[in-house]
């Protein structure tokens, strides 16, 4: 051929590597072009995949929130009460015998039994409405509870009036200028009991039976002080490693045999964790889902685009060709222009539907937990979605005959 | 079996439309040798079927039937890739309507067929600009078609189309949408690309007065085509 430099000697061997650089450039050139008119198909990308990131945050954030207060607890706590029965009336013992107990159910490792009473307590004045629990020594490490200042209940004070005073209690007995603190005296019905720790706040958790916060911990022995006759309403077992419902099952065959036939019924949060954790699951499937089908309406949208689009530049798909574009060159062409769209509607979805689930997580007053997941999830939705509704207008495009191209107005 | 060292080898090359259940033939039986650097021109009405004729000599048609081969490759038998690389490399349009990318400046206008070579855009636009210059159109580069006058679309068309540096340059009524004044230049310079750098031109006209510029004069009527001076054979090796 003639005077014209190219560069390349074999041109129908360069005719096959177009880069993907080059590609890109141009679709993205396109896309610009055509800039109102995909505007909309842009829209129903962007809500789709904004609406999976954002449910499936908020999903997320929601089960993380329910699962937050079982969580604190540990998972491997049995929990064992004794619910009444109309024909076994027969009471519960006011002590109990822990270290029998542990020798006779191997696998325990700590053990908190419950007595409760609900009073008046009073200091310098001041007076407030506490639970108070009488247990052992073990109950703090147990549910977890930290002191702010002084010392837990210990094996020594079984016979004392001593008492922990739970968070909420503390501060209505104290003032702003003398605050309640360990070593002081409080006035609980007719005894004065001496305040040996404070405890700090520990959120509440709907499965153990009592609210440290608003709870004032004494010995077990001392509940007879204050009622005439104490029941031991429940136990709080924290296992070593071993399987639970095991231990659960001889546990409760030991505690019926040693209560005379009273209903033992002893409950595994793990189980309830397991199930809850499930039915999150499910509830973020289904909002999952919800994300696709808007996803879809989306797709649709960028199908309905791309068609127009190819109709109206049926033409510029026959100079193409004229020019010596390939079939594939077209396919990718208009391909590109689909995928490059919804791309675009990927991150501003990715941007929307975090920013959405930000607000609705906030105003909820939870704690913003990003699910990451469903950025992948919400993106690669959004670009298959593209993918595969730009497929069928990319491949009619390119389909057509080059005279009858040329030939549309 | 036929000389087929000629560039453009038609025989027997018939082509037609489906109306209904009825057969509309609009070339009948072609057979025609083109060698390479002659000038031809296609006469005749519209509707004679010389459009049809130059979208089968321009790849953009098959034929309903006939032999077809060019450079000695058989275009019947080609695949829809092979055709479009065969475009891309050796024929460059010319038409009447200038078919420009309204969407792309003049610029890239001229550099598109070399993106479907792999020719980086860079480049491609830097080859696109010479081109341009050659049509006296560098200052124009980044306007849009709408922005041009219709012969300086024709031009920046000319400039598209020889990028690729094609051995046959195909135009179909070039200066049909055109001035008097301009037309005569664009001939002009499609003349010159013919004399100067040996390049195959075809020209379809239904204007009898631009023929006699032409190597070779054919004229079609209803489908049928006859050679009206039979000149240039002197110029095949």
């Amino acid at each position: 051929m003639k005077s014209l430099p190219l560069g390349t000697t074999n041109m129908h061997e360069a005719s096959a590597h177009i880069t993907l650089r080059q590609v890109l450039a141009e679709s993205i050139d396109n896309l610009n072009l055509s800039g109102r008119r995909s505007l909309l198909a842009l829209l129903g990308i962007m809500v789709g995949s904004g609406s999976i990131i954002a449910l499936l945050t908020i999903g997320g954030s929601a089960a993380e929130e329910a699962m937050r207060t079982f969580k604190d607890m540990g998972t491997d706590t049995l929990i064992v009460s004794f619910p009444y029965s109309a024909d076994n009336r027969r009471p519960l013992p006011s002590t109990f015998d822990s270290h029998a107990l542990r020798k006779a159910v191997p696998g325990i490792s700590r053990l908190a039994p419950l007595t409760l009473h609900s009073t008046r307590v009073g200091h310098n004045g001041q007076e407030a409405d506490a639970a108070l629990v009488g247990t052992t020594e073990d109950l703090s490490r147990t549910i977890g509870l930290r002191l702010h200042e002084g010392r837990h209940l210990s094996h020594f004070d079984r016979r004392g009036t001593f008492a922990v005073v739970g968070a909420r209690v503390a501060e209505d007995l104290g003032s702003q200028y003398a605050p309640l603190r360990a070593d002081d005296l409080i006035r609980i019905d007719n005894y004065l009991f001496h305040v040996i720790g404070i405890a700090e706040s520990l959120p509440g958790n709907p499965l153990i039976p009592i609210t440290a916060d608003e709870s004032i911990l004494i010995p077990l022995e001392g509940m007879r002080r204050l009622r005439p006759s104490p029941e031991i309403s429940s136990v709080i077992v924290k296992a070593d490693d071993a399987d639970l419902p095991t231990l659960a099952e001889s546990l409760r065959s030991q505690l019926a045999k040693e209560l005379n036939g009273r209903e033992v019924d002893v409950q595994i949060p793990q189980q309830l964790l397991d199930g809850l954790q499930r039915q999150a699951n499910t509830f973020t499937y289904l909002l999952a889902g919800l994300g696709g089908i808007s996803l879809l309406v989306g797709g649709v949208g960028v199908m309905n685009v791309m068609l127009m689009s190819v109709t109206e530049r049926k033409r510029e798909i026959g100079i193409r060709m004229a020019l010596g574009a390939r079939r594939r060159d077209i396919r990718r062409l208009f391909l590109l222009e689909a995928v490059n769209l919804s791309l675009l509607g990927a991150w501003l979805g990715a941007a929307l539907g975090v920013a959405a689930a930000y607000g609705f997580i906030r105003l909820s007053g939870w704690e913003f937990h990003m699910t990451w997941e469903a950025l992948p999830l919400g993106m690669g939705g959004a670009l298959l979605a593209g993918i595969f509704f730009g497929l069928y207008p990319a491949v009619s495009a390119s389909r057509l005959q080059p005279v009858e191209a040329l030939r549309a107005e | 079996m036929r000389d087929t060292s000629a560039m453009i080898a038609l025989e027997g090359v018939s082509h037609g439309y489906r109306t209904g259940d009825q057969q509309l033939l609009v070339l009948k039986h072609v057979t025609l040798d083109i060698w390479r650097g002659q000038s031809c021109v296609i006469l005749g009405a519209s509707g004679s079927g010389k459009s049809t004729l130059l979208n089968i000599l321009g790849l953009l048609d098959r034929p309903a039937s006939g032999q077809f081969h060019f450079a000695g490759r058989d275009m019947q038998r080609a695949s829809t890739d092979e055709l479009a690389s065969i475009r891309n490399q050796e024929i460059g349009f010319v038409f009447q309507s200038f078919n420009l990318l309204p969407r792309l400046t003049a610029l890239d206008n001229v550099a598109l067929p070399l993106s479907y070579r792999g020719v980086s855009r860079h480049a491609a636009r830097q080859h696109a600009m010479e081109q341009l210059q050659r049509v006296g159109l560098s200052e124009r580069a980044m306007h849009r078609p709408a922005e041009l006058s219709g012969g300086q679309c024709q031009r920046v068309a000319i400039a598209r189309a020889l990028i690729g540096s094609p051995s046959l340059i195909l135009a179909d009524e070039p200066t049909g949408n055109l001035d008097n004044r301009t037309a005569t230049d664009i001939l002009n310079r499609l003349l010159t690309l013919n004399r100067e750098h040996a390049a195959t031109l075809i020209m379809v006209t239904h204007d009898t007065t631009l023929a006699r510029h032409f190597d070779r004069q054919l004229e079609i009527h209803q489908g049928e085509m006859h050679e009206v001076v039979a000149a240039g054979d002197d110029k095949h090796a």
